[in-house]
């Protein structure tokens, strides 16, 4: 009892902190979601932003949830099971209010695991880009039913203001519907006909994958040192947020 | 009737330890078991699983997708890239993915080479698929290495794979990147399958050295190389009996089918276990190497002091010293056995019945590990300081 006490005032400590730091710093926010593959878009969006020379800051392994997601943001490791391990990182949890270096861009997964997960991650960041990337029956166990685990997503896209951009994924039916609550603007990707961002799969070696990328601005051919098609994907959302980026660059 | 196991052997270690289990006050060096629990990070991600009521079902054959991915992104961090999808497979503990990498590449009567001496039940598991074990001497004198020469004059038209444990257990050997590479041009040019058995990867006690080489790295090989690894003795989960195996999609599609056949899929319970372990692990894992670098260090300090009875060579990594007994030892009297107890069961019973002490004779790990035993610092000091002084008193 006196841990789940503990908890939840750490819980509400760190949200509260975090929501400091994004105030002053004010970074842009890339939101990732779904039920499969959100480390490996993580990754990649990680590694086009860097390439394209902003610096990056995104959740490493699984820190994805109420405790976790605040302290990725605020660069902090995990106090896991002990009261000892936690006392320093609720210290350089405030000490975050006054550092320096904060990254231009915040690249973050985002775990569902219950019904209004989704609002509590929301009520901590705003996101300027939610890439959704597949909707499976895994962790569909803390949910009623597939509508109440689509419904969390579907909360992360229509709360997208209009300035704002979705990705989402075209092949996956849940997902294509979710354009019509939203209000921002909106980018599919996929292998299926209708993707604005669509990708063919050209060749398949031992080292790896060549595909064909079909953007609105024309074809670009990749070849990924990765093998299965979750790869692909990743490679699909990351095409899309370099192209955001540097867009976003010239209007600057 | 009994004709696919009349060759069979309970395992000699198995053995020694149902011996061991008579004397109540027997102190034992001869499990490959660390001493430690399975760390509480480890058990909380298992008991959040319990409380969500996602662990009695089956999963997938292939295992739960979301440890799927969390292997393949442990893989890429160690320079192997595989498709969580169609090419890792998690098992029951190591032994199911080398039972059933063994029973989906051989046919009945093909030869398998393991170098010796290696893990004892890679023979039974050959065996058993209906395929001869042929040993293949390591060099003793040269740090436990590869004789590739060896190697070639023990394949035949029959040759199907070569199966190797990479640290090697019970020697500590780490092979070296050089070693293996010449093993691969040898597979590629006789077109064999390269199993490559790799529980004790992260156990090297060698500064300079941050990981083993694995010919999983190399992308031409991919068709061509298994790996295997286990959670057992890393995060110290033996009983949960959990890992994995990887390869090209053409031979994993291979391998699922007997892996589908002989357990359905790895326990669920176990795989939440083995998702803790990758995500919250860390920590312990360098606390485990600590401590038995620490161990290491002292059981060869001991051996040291009974430098009359063993020779050895100091184990770069795994939790094992595979000393040799180099003075034929016979303390007389009733019992005794004439000429000494070089014989290596003989002087592990001897050991067993008249110090307490467990240990594994060097013979349950293929011909030429005769004349040695194996010594496990998986165990905790005391465990080991006990059973020293026992063979100290014993032998003196």
């Amino acid at each position: 009892m006196i841990k789940q006490i503990l908890k939840k005032i750490l819980q509400y400590y760190l949200k509260f902190v975090t929501k400091m730091v994004l105030f002053i710093y004010r970074p842009t926010v890339i939101a990732i979601a779904g039920s499969s593959s959100k480390v490996f878009v993580k990754d990649e969006i990680n590694r086009v932003l860097r390439e394209s020379g902003v610096a990056v800051r995104s959740n490493p392994k699984s820190f994805n949830t109420e405790i976790g997601l605040p302290l990725a943001i605020l660069n902090l490791p995990s106090g896991y099971n002990s009261y000892i391990d936690w006392l320093p990182v609720i210290w350089k949890a405030f000490l975050a209010l006054f550092r320096s270096g904060f990254p231009r861009y915040l690249v973050l997964e985002l775990g569902v695991s219950d019904v209004r997960d989704m609002k509590y991650l929301l009520s901590i960041i705003k996101p300027e880009i939610a890439v959704i990337t597949d909707i499976t029956q895994r962790y569909l166990e803390g949910f009623g039913n597939m509508d109440e685990l689509v419904g969390e997503y579907e909360y992360l896209v229509s709360s997208m203001s209009k300035d704002g951009l979705a990705v989402l994924n075209y092949d996956n039916f849940r997902i294509k519907q979710m354009s019509e609550s939203a209000r921002c603007k909106i980018i599919f990707y996929g292998f299926n006909q209708g993707a604005d961002w669509q990708a063919k799969l050209i060749s398949h070696s031992d080292s790896g994958q060549k595909v064909e990328i079909k953007s609105p601005s024309g074809t670009t051919v990749y070849n990924i040192n990765r093998h299965g098609q979750h790869h692909i994907y990743a490679s699909l959302a990351g095409a899309i947020i370099r192209n955001y980026v540097e867009l976003e660059k010239k209007k600057i | 009737m009994y004709k696919r196991t009349k060759d069979l052997q309970l395992s000699i270690i198995k053995q020694i330890e149902l011996r061991a289990s008579k004397y109540p006050d027997v102190v034992s060096l001869a499990q490959g078991i660390p001493s430690f629990d399975t760390p509480s990070a480890i058990k909380r991600r298992v008991e959040n699983a319990l409380r969500r009521g996602v662990v009695a079902k089956y999963s997938l054959s292939p295992g739960l997708p979301e440890l799927r991915e969390l292997i393949e992104v442990g893989l890429a961090q160690e320079n192997m890239f595989y498709d969580w999808e169609k090419e890792i497979l998690v098992t029951a503990g190591s032994i199911e993915a080398i039972t059933a990498t063994v029973l989906a590449i051989t046919d009945p009567g093909d030869e398998v080479i393991i170098p010796g001496p290696t893990y004892t039940s890679y023979r039974e598991v050959i065996t058993l698929a209906g395929c001869k074990p042929v040993f293949v001497p390591l060099h003793e004198s040269k740090g436990w290495a590869f004789d590739l020469e060896k190697f070639r004059e023990a394949i035949t038209a029959k040759t199907r794979a070569i199966f190797y444990c990479n640290p090697n257990n019970p020697t500590g050997t780490i092979y070296t990147q050089e070693q293996l590479l010449g093993l691969a041009e040898l597979a590629e040019q006789y077109d064999l399958f390269l199993v490559s058995d790799e529980v004790y990867k992260d156990f090297v006690f060698d500064d300079s050295k941050e990981k083993i080489f694995s010919l999983a790295e190399i992308p031409s090989l991919r068709k061509r190389v298994i790996r295997i690894f286990s959670f057992s003795k890393a995060y110290a989960m033996t009983g949960w009996r959990v890992g994995y195996v990887h390869s090209d999609e053409s031979v994993i599609k291979e391998i699922i089918k007997v892996h589908d056949s002989l357990v359905t899929c790895a326990p669920v319970i176990s795989q939440y276990a083995a998702m803790g372990a990758l995500e919250m692990g860390e920590k312990d894992l360098k606390f485990f190497i600590g401590e038995f670098k620490n161990r290491r260090d002292l059981m060869c300090e001991r051996l040291d002091r009974l430098g009359h009875i063993f020779s050895y060579i100091k184990p770069n990594s795994a939790y094992f010293v595979f000393p040799k007994i180099v003075t034929p030892f016979n303390k007389g009297g009733e019992g005794d056995l004439k000429g000494g107890f070089t014989d290596s069961w003989k002087f592990a019973l001897e050991l067993l019945d008249k110090a307490q002490v467990a240990v594994v004779p060097g013979i349950a790990f293929g011909p030429n590990g005769e004349g040695h035993i194996r010594m496990s610092f998986g165990r905790s000091e005391e465990d080991i300081n006990k059973a020293f002084d026992r063979m100290e008193k014993y032998f003196k």
